[in-house]
């Protein structure tokens, strides 16, 4: 069996006696492509802030590998390995695509380390390969404000990368994105699995299709189901919460 | 950056600099005088600009790190004057505090009231230069640290920063055995180093200025361009991005926010030397949005813009209300312009000037395409072949 990634053991939050997220228990393993499935409420989003650091969690751990990362501050747990893209891309709009992957290169990240210029030239092959993955070698010099919106998320999408995570946090990575779009974040994020461990939420279900090994399906902030696509498909508790009658279009 | 811009960029950095060593050679000492005090005005905006263009942080109370640059030189200063030397005593004692002592006090700085210990060590000159820089910067760092470890931004921070000026001018006037109160700090010795005397009305005193002022330029420019200048205007645009990117955010922008500070203080403490007095009007809070103007006007986004931007409006400002005509209408004329500019040219002179640059250079073919994925397949203009 793979090395755990990615630990969470009984998590959960309370936002004055609502439990968003209670009692969620999941491993990642290591280069695992795991899809998170939900209805709109389910503790989707949730579940990632309380990994990322964005939300502090009341109750459980979370663990990177042996590292005790529950409730760290957002940096820290970033440093240890965990990237996050959010729902909304969010990227800077006034900095050039290079500099957007310049900014997520500047490894060493005391301040008085970044004061000098430039980037050594493992960093700058770096960039370039990273370039090409998201197809936005031609717009280096572009501002990030004047990308279409498929170009920004990967753009965001890019940054975490040239990071190296051990974990991936995707939030819809294809939230409002075309067909052709769409298929093509499914090759970039199939190009990640394996090198990486990642944990996507998503509500595209041709795309999970065409990512996913590994469902875990979150229903009202618990834990509803756990399995592959075709076990996802038949198992009635989803498919009376979630999927309605029709199964998966 | 395209390579022609930077270019452009490095000639109007060095026109600016040729301009401005050239002053002296067209000027006479009083004019040199009130230049010295613009530049001054325009190492103020290289400040703005850094915190408020490049951080996206909006400090209303810049005055307070430019006021205490200058109280902590005129200290030094006022300690050097012929009237605190000749006051009876060994060491020298400023004359207010003669003027208000309690009959009997010992004519020294260590007693003659409560809080006069406090100038002791400002009899040593380079004690009073280095703290007009390390003050400024202290209070910066533990206002920073608390503000932006709290992640306050946006309008929060103009309202603090606003209130903490006022506060700090309203204890300055109220330490009046300490700080003369509102009447400042004036009949001031001159800054000597090295035995040579910076008379305020002599050209070494501007080209003093005029130094300082490029070597805080360059400095700044160079500074932005760093990695640590690349993750702060990351900061402005999205901080939540760097922070899930693993920066610590808070930590860079106290960084520049204290930088912001050492150049006020350092401002401040020129401004001392050339002008001869200090005083809380410094920390007015007029004068802090004044400083917010000049460097909307020449461009907040552009470090030499801001700069050139306080340069140009004080000397317009100076020319108009000393022109007969112009007497009563000039404040109007001002404020005219400053309302034209923020109307139709909200990235400022300098904003406007690159526009320019990039039409000029688009048109010789030389730009680079930074509009898009749509002006992809445009081809250049053809050029002539001649």
């Amino acid at each position: 069996m793979a090395q755990a990634a990615l630990t969470i053991d009984a998590l959960g939050v309370s936002f004055g006696g609502f439990k968003a997220v209670d009692e969620v228990t999941m491993i990642v393993e290591e280069g695992e492509l795991r899809v998170l499935l939900g209805a709109n409420g389910a503790g989707k989003t949730t579940l990632m802030d309380l990994i990322s650091g964005k939300t502090k969690s009341t109750a459980g751990r979370v663990h990177l590998y042996d590292h005790d990362i529950t409730n760290l501050e957002e940096h820290r747990i970033a440093r240890q390995g965990v990237g996050r893209k959010f729902q909304i891309p969010s990227v800077f709009r006034d900095l050039s695509v290079q500099e957007n992957f310049e900014v997520a290169s500047c490894q060493n990240r005391s301040v008085f380390a970044n004061i000098g210029f430039g980037f050594g030239a493992a960093r700058r092959s770096r960039i370039e390969e990273v370039l090409e993955l998201t197809g936005l070698a031609d717009d280096r010099h572009v501002n990030a404000s004047s990308l279409s919106h498929g170009q920004t998320q990967w753009l965001e999408l890019g940054m975490l990368v040239i990071q190296d995570p051990k974990v991936l946090l995707l939030d819809e990575p294809t939230a409002g994105m075309t067909q052709a779009e769409t298929h093509k974040t499914a090759e970039i994020i199939n190009s990640l699995a394996g090198r990486h461990s990642l944990l996507v939420v998503e509500h595209d279900m041709a795309f999970v299709r065409q990512i996913a090994s590994h469902i875990t399906v979150m229903h009202l902030g618990r834990l509803l189901a756990e399995g592959t696509i075709e076990e996802i498909e038949s198992n009635p508790e989803v498919r009376s919460a979630y999927l309605g009658s029709q199964g998966i279009a | 950056m395209n390579r022609s811009k930077l270019a452009l960029d490095l000639a109007t950095y060095l026109v600016f600099f040729a301009v401005i060593l050239a002053l002296p050679l067209f000027y006479d000492e009083f004019w040199l005088n009130r230049f010295a005090k613009y530049l001054v005005y325009g190492m103020l905006a290289v400040g703005i600009s850094l915190s408020w263009g490049y951080a996206g942080v909006l400090n209303l109370g810049q005055g307070l790190f430019f006021g205490i640059g200058a109280y902590m030189m005129a200290m030094s200063l006022k300690l050097a004057s012929a009237t605190s030397l000749q006051q009876g005593a060994d060491t020298p004692v400023p004359d207010f505090m003669l003027w208000n002592a309690e009959p009997g006090a010992k004519t020294d700085l260590c007693c003659i009231n409560q809080g006069s210990f406090l100038w002791i060590p400002f009899q040593d000159q380079w004690f009073g230069i280095a703290m007009s820089i390390a003050m400024p910067v202290l209070v910066a760092g533990i206002l920073g640290a608390i503000v932006f470890r709290q992640r306050i931004s946006g309008v929060f921070v103009a309202i603090i920063t606003l209130a903490l000026v006022l506060l700090v001018r309203l204890l300055v006037i109220d330490a009046q055995p300490v700080t003369n109160g509102f009447n400042g700090l004036t009949d001031l010795g001159w800054f000597t180093i090295l035995g040579f005397e910076f008379d305020p009305y002599v050209v070494e005193t501007y080209y003093l200025v005029a130094g300082a002022l490029i070597l805080t330029l360059t400095g700044t420019r160079l500074l932005v361009e760093t990695r640590a200048g690349l993750i702060l205007q990351a900061i402005r645009d999205d901080q939540n991005r760097v922070r899930y990117l693993g920066h610590a955010v808070a930590r860079y922008q106290v960084f520049f926010f204290c930088v912001s500070a050492a150049i006020a203080g350092f401002a401040g403490m020129l401004y001392t030397i050339a002008a001869e007095f200090t005083s809380p009007t410094f920390m007015d809070l007029a004068f802090s949005i004044t400083m917010v103007v000049w460097a909307a006007v020449g461009g907040r986004a552009s470090l030499i813009g801001a700069c050139i931007g306080a340069i140009l409006i004080n000397t317009i400002e100076a020319e108009m209300s000393e022109t007969e005509e112009l007497v009563e209408a000039w404040k109007a004329i001002i404020g005219f312009i400053f309302v034209m500019v923020v109307l139709f040219l909200p990235r400022g002179l300098a904003g406007f000037a690159h526009d320019m640059t990039d039409l000029a250079l688009r048109s010789l073919g030389l730009a680079e395409r930074e509009t898009g994925t749509a002006a992809r397949d445009v081809p250049l203009p053809a050029r002539e072949e001649a």
